[in-house]
Formats: C-alpha cells, sequence, structure tokens
C-alpha cells in the first residue's frame, strides 16, 4: 500500500524491523510479518485478551495497538518466556495444575500472569482473579488457572529466596 | 525443559508397579501450548495463500434482488469475487446425511423437512449473518475492504422471531414450499393416561430456559488447497468431524473423481460448535478451486456470534401426574425448540435428545412428549456441551422443585422418593435407553453432607426472619454420553489403528479428534499399560482422514466410551502379535510371556528376554521366522461396535441411542439481595459419576470447566435478537461468558460406579457439569424468593430481571 512506515521493534530480545501499513494491529505484525503466531486472536472488541503480549513489560492485548505504535518499543510474546529450553516456573505451574486444555487462551493467560507476578510476588487469590479478568477461557472454568499462578509465585520466590 | 510427566511414572514405569490409568499425569499437550508453538488452523501458512472474508446479509428476512461485486473486484489485490447466483453447477445444496439420507429418525413418526441451503444465499436470506457473497485477496486487511465494497440490494420481508407466533396459522414463512415454519415434529412414548387417573393431583408447568452457546476462544477457520492433477482437495479445518467432513464435501462439491483430505490441527475448543456442517465448510474450498489458489478464512468474533450454532431455548409445557407423597407417576411434555434457520447443523438431534430424557434421573414409567422444531430468522440451531440433555434436565429438575414447592416437601426428599434405585441398573426408561449403572441416592447423599444442607435450613429460617433471601438449589442430572444414530454419520463405532515401527516405537491413529480434551496423553495412558510399552514411546496421531481410520470425531463425549474402549481392545490384540513372535524368538510357551516396558520376558524368569526391537525388526525384517499365520509388520486396525446402543427400533418403535449415562449431584445455596437483584453464590456442590477415571486431573479439568459453561447460562450468557429480527449479543461485550471474577470455588467430589459396558469401565465425563447449574441455580433463587411468592420465569438470572421480579411481587407480598 501507498504509505508504508518502517518500524523497529525488539521483540523477545531481538532487533525486528518492519515496512508496514500504519493501519496493521500488532498482533497481526506479529502474526504475519513475524511468524510469531503464539499469540492468538479470540475477539474483535478487545475483550478475550488472547493476543496478551507485553510492551516494554507492561501487558498489552496487541489486538488494540497499531504495530507503528510499537516502534522502538521493546515486546515480550509468549514464544519469549521460556529461556534456553527451559519452561518458565509459571508455565511449568500452568502443566502441573492443568490450567489448560486447547491452549488457545493459554498464551494470553502467561503473559497476564507474568505481568502480575512482576509487580505483585505475593498476589491473592482476589488480585489473582482480577489480573486475568481481562482474559477469556472457555475451557478450565479458570480454577486452575488461579491455582497455577499462585503455584507459580511459590516457586519463583523459593527460586528467589535460594539465589 | 521440564518434563513432570517423566518423573510421575512415565519412564521405567511398569504394568505391575506403575498402572498410568487411573494416575493425573501431566499432559503430552501441554509443552507446545504453553510455548506458542500451538498451530491452530490460523497459523498455517501455504505459498501463494490468499484470504477469504465473507459478506453477510444485514437483513433478518428478505428477498435478495441484487449482489453487484463490481467495485469489490475493481479494488488492487482481490483476485476472486463471488455471490450465490454464480456457483458452478457441480456445487449442490448443503446436505445433512452422507448419502443423502434424510430419514434418520425412523421412530416416532417425525415430520422431517430439509431445505436446500447453498453455501451463499441466492434468492432469499433468513438470519442476519448468512453468507451472501466472498471475495479472496492477497491479504486479510484487502479481502475486509472489498467486503465493504459489496452492494447487495433486498426487499424485506417481514421477520419470523418468536416460535411460538411462527407456528400460528398465516405467520410469514421462511421456506414458501413447507406450508408453515415447522421444521420437525416428532412424538416419543406412551400416554400413561392411567397415570393420571391414579394421581392425586396433577401438577402443569411451563419451564423455558434462553438461547446460548458454547463460544470456543478460537473461532471457526478454514485453509483449502487445490491441486487439480489428482483432484485432491485438502482442508484444514478447525472441525470435529475431520471424516464427516470430507464425506459430505465430497458429496456437495460434485466434481468428478474429487478426493477431499480433512485436517484438523490443533482445535481451540469445540463444545459442539465445530459439529455441523456449515456453508463456509464448502465455500471456502470452493474458492481455492476456482482461484487455483491456496485460501485461508479466519472467522471474527461477530461473525462467529451471528453465524456460528446457537443452543438451548426451549419451552417445555409440562403435566406431572402426581401423588399427595410426592410420586412422580406419569409425565406429559409438549416442547417447543426454536430452531433457527434450517440448516444442517445437527439441532434436530438435540431436539430429538431432549424428548428422549427428560424422565431424568426418575423412575417415570409413563411418559410421553411432542417435540416441535421450529424455523426462525435467527442463526441456525445445534449442539452444545450437554447436547439436548441439558434441556431434559433442565425441565425435569425444574419441575421436581415445582412439584416440592405444591405439596410443601423438602425437594431433596421429592427427589429421593423418585430416583431410579441402584438395583433397577441396567434400567430401560420409558423411552428404551438403557441406563448402565449409578447410585443416585448416594451422590445426592454425598452432596447434602457436604453443602450442610440441614445447616443451612436453619440458617435460611433465620436469614427469613430478618427479611434475608437464603435459598438452596437441588439437582440431579444425568447426561447420556456416546450417541449413536443409525443413517446418520453418527454411527456407534469407533476405530483405532496402532502401529509399532521397527524401532519400536508406537503410533495410534483414531478416527476421533482432540479440541483440547487431552486425548495424546489419555490414549498414551492406556497404550502404556495394555501393551506394556513407555508413555513417552507413544504418539497419538487424530485428525488426519489420511493418514487416520475413517471416524466420526468427537462429540457427545464419546471418547472415553468407545475411543477408549477401541484403543484398550487394539492394543491387547497387538500385544497378543507381540507375545507370539516374542514367543518363537525365546522358544518358550508364549502363555509364559509378559512385556512391560517394551521388554518380553518370562513371567518367572524376567532375565530370559527380548525387546519388542528384536519383536518389530522381526516382523518386518526377518518374516520367515514368524509363527504359522501371523503376518509381517506390527500393524492392525480394531473397529469397536458400542454394545450398549440399540441399532433397531424395538417394537414400540425405540432405539436405545446412548450408550452410558454419567450423572453429577448438585447443591447451591445462594443470597439474593433484593435491592439489587444480584445473586451470590455462597457454596456450590457437585459430586459426578463418570465411571472409572482415565486422569483425573484431566477429568477435573472438563469437569470444572463444563460447570462454567453451565454457569454462564444460568448468570450470565444471553442470546437475544430483537423484535424485528437484528441480533443484539454480536460481541463478547453483549455476550457476557463469565471471567475468573465469577467462578465459585467448586466444592467437589467423585462417586465411582464403573460402567459394565464397557472393558475400562469408563463412562462420558466431558459434559456432564454443563448441566447442573441452570436447573439448580434457578431451584435456588426460587427457593430463596418463596416468601415473595416468585417463580423464575427466565434465564439468565440477570440482576435486572430478579429486581423486577421482586419489585413486582413486594407490594403484593405486603
Ligand atoms: S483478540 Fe485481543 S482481546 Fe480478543
Ligand atoms: S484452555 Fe481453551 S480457552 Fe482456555
Amino acid at each position: 500500500m501507498s504509505s508504508l512506515r518502517s518500524i523497529r521493534v525488539r521483540v523477545n530480545g531481538i532487533e525486528r524491523e518492519g515496512q508496514v501499513e500504519p493501519r496493521l494491529l500488532l498482533v497481526d505484525f506479529l502474526r504475519e510479518h513475524l511468524g510469531l503466531t503464539g499469540t492468538h486472536i479470540g475477539c474483535d472488541t478487545t475483550s478475550c485478551g488472547a493476543c496478551t503480549v507485553l510492551m516494554d513489560g507492561r501487558s498489552l492485548k496487541s489486538c488494540t495497538a497499531f504495530a507503528v505504535q510499537a516502534d522502538g518499543r521493546e515486546i515480550t510474546t509468549v514464544e519469549g518466556v521460556a529461556a534456553d529450553g527451559q519452561l518458565h516456573p509459571l508455565q511449568e505451574a500452568f502443566r502441573e495444575q492443568h490450567a489448560l486444555q486447547c491452549g488457545y487462551c493459554t498464551p494470553g493467560m502467561v503473559m497476564s500472569a507474568l505481568y502480575l507476578l512482576s509487580r505483585n510476588p505475593n498476589p491473592t487469590e482476589s488480585q489473582i482473579r482480577r489480573a486475568i479478568a481481562g482474559n477469556l477461557c472457555r475451557c478450565t472454568g479458570y480454577l486452575n488457572i488461579i491455582a497455577a499462578v499462585k503455584a507459580a509465585a511459590l516457586k519463583l520466590n523459593t527460586r528467589r529466596a535460594a539465589i | 525443559m521440564s518434563d513432570s510427566g517423566r518423573e510421575a511414572g512415565g519412564h521405567g514405569a511398569t504394568r505391575s508397579s506403575g498402572r498410568q490409568v487411573g494416575l493425573a499425569l501431566p499432559r503430552k499437550e501441554d509443552i507446545d501450548l504453553l510455548t506458542g508453538r500451538g498451530t491452530y488452523v490460523g497459523d498455517l501458512q501455504l505459498p501463494g495463500m490468499l484470504w477469504a472474508a465473507i459478506y453477510r446479509s444485514p437483513m433478518p428476512h428478505a428477498r435478495l434482488r441484487r449482489v453487484d461485486l463490481e467495485k469489490a473486484a475493481g479494488l488492487p489485490g482481490v483476485v476472486l469475487v463471488l455471490s450465490g447466483r454464480e456457483l458452478p453447477d457441480y456445487v449442490v445444496p448443503l446436505s445433512p446425511f452422507p448419502f443423502q439420507s434424510r430419514d434418520p429418525f425412523r421412530a416416532g413418526n417425525p415430520t422431517i423437512k430439509f431445505p436446500d441451503h447453498f453455501c451463499l444465499a441466492r434468492d432469499k436470506v433468513r438470519f442476519v449473518g448468512e453468507p451472501v457473497a466472498a471475495v479472496v485477496a492477497t491479504d486479510k486487511y484487502i479481502a475486509e475492504d472489498a467486503v465493504e465494497l459489496v452492494e447487495a440490494d433486498f426487499d424485506p420481508l417481514p421477520p419470523v422471531v418468536d416460535p411460538e407466533e411462527a407456528l400460528k396459522p398465516g405467520a410469514p414463512l421462511l421456506y414458501n414450499d413447507w406450508g408453515d415454519n415447522l421444521f420437525l415434529r416428532f412424538r416419543v412414548g406412551a400416554d400413561g393416561e392411567e397415570a393420571f387417573r391414579q394421581a392425586d393431583l396433577v401438577i402443569r408447568e411451563r419451564i423455558r430456559s434462553s438461547r446460548f452457546t458454547g463460544t470456543p476462544i478460537e473461532p471457526r477457520g478454514i485453509l483449502a488447497r487445490y491441486e487439480p492433477t489428482d483432484r485432491l482437495l485438502t482442508i484444514w479445518s478447525s472441525t470435529q468431524i475431520p471424516h464427516i467432513l470430507s464425506t459430505l464435501l465430497e458429496d456437495t462439491l460434485r466434481i468428478p473423481g474429487l478426493k477431499v483430505r480433512v485436517i484438523a490441527p490443533r482445535i481451540g475448543g469445540g463444545f459442539g460448535q465445530k459439529w455441523g456442517y456449515y456453508p463456509e465448510e464448502s465455500l471456502i474450498p470452493l474458492l481455492a478451486i476456482l482461484s487455483g489458489r491456496p485460501v485461508k478464512w479466519i472467522e471474527t468474533r461477530s461473525e462467529h456470534m451471528m453465524a456460528t450454532i446457537h443452543a438451548r431455548d426451549q419451552i417445555h409445557d409440562l403435566e406431572a401426574a402426581v401423588t399427595k407423597d410426592g410420586r412422580i407417576l406419569g409425565l406429559r411434555d409438549r416442547i417447543i425448540a426454536d430452531a433457527g434457520v434450517a440448516y444442517p447443523v445437527g439441532g434436530l438431534a438435540s431436539i430429538v435428545t431432549t424428548s428422549m430424557f427428560v424422565p431424568g434421573a426418575y423412575k417415570i414409567r409413563h411418559y410421553q412428549a411432542e417435540v416441535r422444531a421450529v424455523t426462525t430468522n435467527k442463526a441456525p440451531y445445534g449442539a452444545h456441551r450437554g447436547f439436548g440433555k441439558a434441556d431434559a434436565c433442565f425441565a425435569i429438575e425444574r419441575l421436581v422443585q415445582r412439584v416440592a414447592d405444591r405439596l410443601g416437601l423438602d425437594p431433596a426428599e421429592v427427589r429421593f422418593r423418585n430416583f431410579i434405585q441402584p438395583e433397577d441398573f441396567p434400567y430401560i426408561s420409558a423411552t428404551g435407553s438403557r441406563y448402565d449403572s449409578g447410585n443416585y441416592p448416594a451422590a445426592l447423599t454425598k452432596a447434602l453432607e457436604l453443602a450442610e444442607y440441614e445447616k443451612w435450613r436453619q440458617e435460611q429460617a433465620r436469614l427469613r426472619e430478618q427479611g434475608r433471601y437464603l435459598g438452596i438449589g437441588i439437582g440431579l442430572m444425568v447426561e447420556p454420553s456416546s450417541s449413536t444414530r443409525m443413517g446418520s454419520y453418527n454411527s456407534g463405532y469407533y476405530s483405532v489403528t496402532l502401529r509399532i515401527d521397527p524401532m519400536g516405537r508406537v503410533f495410534v491413529l483414531t478416527g476421533g479428534n482432540d479440541e483440547g480434551q487431552g486425548h495424546a496423553t489419555t490414549i498414551s495412558q492406556l497404550v502404556a499399560d495394555e501393551l506394556g510399552v513407555p508413555f513417552d514411546d507413544i504418539l497419538v496421531i487424530e485428525g488426519d482422514t489420511l493418514e487416520c481410520p475413517y471416524g466420526s470425531g468427537s462429540y457427545a463425549s464419546r471418547f472415553s466410551v468407545v475411543g477408549a474402549s477401541a484403543v484398550i481392545l487394539a492394543a491387547r490384540q497387538m500385544r497378543e502379535k507381540v507375545l507370539k513372535i516374542a514367543a518363537v524368538l525365546l522358544g518358550e510357551p508364549e502363555a509364559t510371556l509378559t512385556m512391560e516396558t517394551s521388554r518380553i520376558f518370562v513371567k518367572d524368569r524376567p532375565e530370559k528376554a527380548v525387546t519388542l526391537v528384536d519383536v518389530a525388526k522381526t516382523a518386518y525384517y526377518a518374516i520367515f521366522r514368524l509363527p504359522e499365520g501371523v503376518e509381517p509388520e506390527l500393524l492392525l486396525t480394531y473397529h469397536y461396535r458400542d454394545p450398549n446402543v440399540g441399532f433397531q427400533p424395538d417394537e414400540h418403535g425405540r432405539v436405545p441411542m446412548f450408550s452410558t449415562f454419567p450423572y453429577d449431584a448438585n447443591v447451591a445455596v445462594v443470597e439474593v439481595i433484593p435491592d439489587t437483584g444480584q445473586v451470590k453464590i455462597l457454596k456450590y456442590v457437585s459430586v459426578h459419576d463418570c465411571g472409572n477415571m482415565i486422569n483425573p486431573a484431566i477429568v477435573q479439568g472438563q469437569h470444572v470447566g463444563a460447570l462454567v459453561h453451565g454457569l454462564g447460562g444460568a448468570m450470565y450468557e444471553e442470546i437475544i435478537y430483537d423484535e424485528t429480527g437484528q441480533l443484539l449479543t454480536g460481541s463478547f461485550k453483549d455476550y457476557f461468558v463469565p471471567t475468573a471474577m465469577e467462578v465459585p470455588n467448586f466444592i467437589l467430589d467423585h462417586l465411582v460406579t464403573p460402567n459394565p459396558f464397557t472393558p475400562g469401565g469408563f463412562k462420558g465425563a466431558g459434559e456432564t457439569g454443563t448441566v447442573g447449574p441452570p436447573p439448580v441455580l434457578c431451584n435456588a433463587v426460587e427457593d430463596a424468593l418463596k416468601p415473595l411468592g416468585i417463580k423464575v420465569q427466565k434465564l439468565p438470572l440477570s440482576p435486572s430481571s430478579i429486581r423486577d421480579a421482586i419489585r413486582e411481587a413486594l407490594p403484593r407480598a405486603g
């Protein structure tokens, strides 16, 4: 299209460049341009949270931002959470607590929970519920997700204490 | 990479010391899903791939005068445009069943009609969202722009919105040649006039549910590729029924020699909504054929709300013949279901199913029902977790509440007096189904105990004196699973292919597929036990019609019933073959051998052993050593036939269609806040029986997820059309599914009565929970508001409707 913009975005620690239309949504930039399809789309009204990523460390519904708004920023997607072939303790906890079924909401849930834990290492149950209230899941009924976030907080704190 | 599955007993587990079945193992699926490697349809890319978008009817009911696609076609990047009148001759109307068998319900003298719907509307549109034209472009954004440029002219027709109005003479017609709006009429059971004569009183109640549905977070999606030389059409579809879809497509796109391969990749939830045959499923392949390039279409949530099936929405006019002490002698039901537009998406089967199971958990020997499914200008009606049975349970569990109220009896006591008793199993119901097993009194007793029923009754009395409204709701929901209906694609068997390669790796291919249930894990557990191989050496492949044996997919909680049975028996057969070959290699009689962790040895001399690899290499590379009658290779297919369903109607025209009968006893305690109409759930207990469990963590996950679907329907979710036929709930902004804020901490327990008709003793496990919350929470709210004499008439239990009912009742109650 006529008015392509150049953007530079650091995605999961790697500098990426793109020529994008100003109207291109961030989620489509991640999925279609960069091939990072772990970030999902579940609605068109900013309701489901399947598209949640971190931008400069804060959670963001990537269906509700333009790619150009990420220019010069740092994005973390679900593909960037595990490191060196090791699941993140939060991902481990999701697996141990059976906090996912179809997995479609899972990347968004993981990113929202990650954001919560980055700001609040000891969240209460109601804080966890509130933190993922913008992420819809139709499979699990949420209880195991809440349990997983609790378990992850414990793991992370134990790990921190051990260092 | 974390691999707690291994620690939990995958590696080194043996048949004797480490049975996998029954363990809450973490799932094989999870690592990919947690790291963004899920690969759903929307994630797939093919070289040269184009995007499709669909222009949908903005009108509920109208004659289609003209569709002008010129502007859309002129947009740079648009490759193809198509309207209904331009469909090639080889496209025929969508067919509900393979081979155009249009009379699936031989029993019950049905009146059933099928219209000719094409994948794009040609002359008339019948609901907001009906596909009218398609555009194909080089990217998603251009395709959506092009849809904006489609111009269509309509002559509006009067909409048909209310199902009862639709039945009246003179109502506008959706299908002129039908002469009325009656999609299906079906009768079941026999009139129990005698029961009604013997009764002390007859209680008449109208019970009405609302329209709601499953809304998986992954909407539908299709990617199609056509290879003209082989006439091979490959479809990646987010479907619950890959094989059936391939057959239906070969039937709808009548290109001579066309072969269809369907691949259901990772699926982001189904819940019944991906069980059916939608127009897009032939439209997108057609666009791929016409454009000569792969075409992808991913449904938006807005499209999903308007064009993917809706469910529930029935009116039951019930008459119960009861004795003074609360026994129900007979039951008559007249059911009207709002079936929406008459698409072949399974809705009729769901409505017929309702009519079979209204007697629920109760020993009601005289039962008769008449169902009328009415076509209206709404999205099609179809399967949703709890398929028809949820509607039946809603009717009976609400009715039992009313019976108790009328007679001044405890609603738990009325249930105990009417239950089918443990010694009655297998129990043949009034509609001819064979209930396999269960213990309803024990389940309800346990649920009442966990809920501290007596304590809350006292609390209720105390709070009533203070003008507070506490209520207790009860229900025992029987949710038949694993269905069969002859002449439909729902045909009562399940096939599993087992292959062991020369290196001893085990491949399990089935005719089912997975939408999040964890088959890769549960099948591996079953095979590990039955065959004696390590959990991690097993690969499960489903959802590819080219590789897997034919099958009717995943629905009706059938996997753990017929699927798991097929897996077990296939593995046993394979084990026998392996032991036969090992017997030759070891020079020992077969009967003395056993296999654990892929090692075959003499039971009392474990050092005398060969490995599965030795056996496999013999079967592939040294076939001269194979014993007489043993075929080369380690490959077999097992076809499991369901023994507990019927294929022929009995002398009363009854066919047992469901194989097993899991159930769930629920008790809920709520407080209603009169000023706001808010319902606070103070306690919710569920005691569930699905027989033996393959993986209790997965069962628990399925069950809680199902309860929350039910909670949504009870409290928040409703699909609303206005009186002109416009959809008012077109997004998650107005169709409220529960979030983490609303879900109570359920108190859960299990009862295990093994299914005597399956080798593993399993029943269905994925749907039962969905059924309880609507009737149980309605019962609880009605119980809370008893001092005001309020009968709950409507789902969902929204604060506004409850507040209105209270405001209206308060002056009356003085
Ligand atoms: S896709 Fe972004 S909130 Fe639903
Ligand atoms: S796991 Fe399926 S939507 Fe959450």
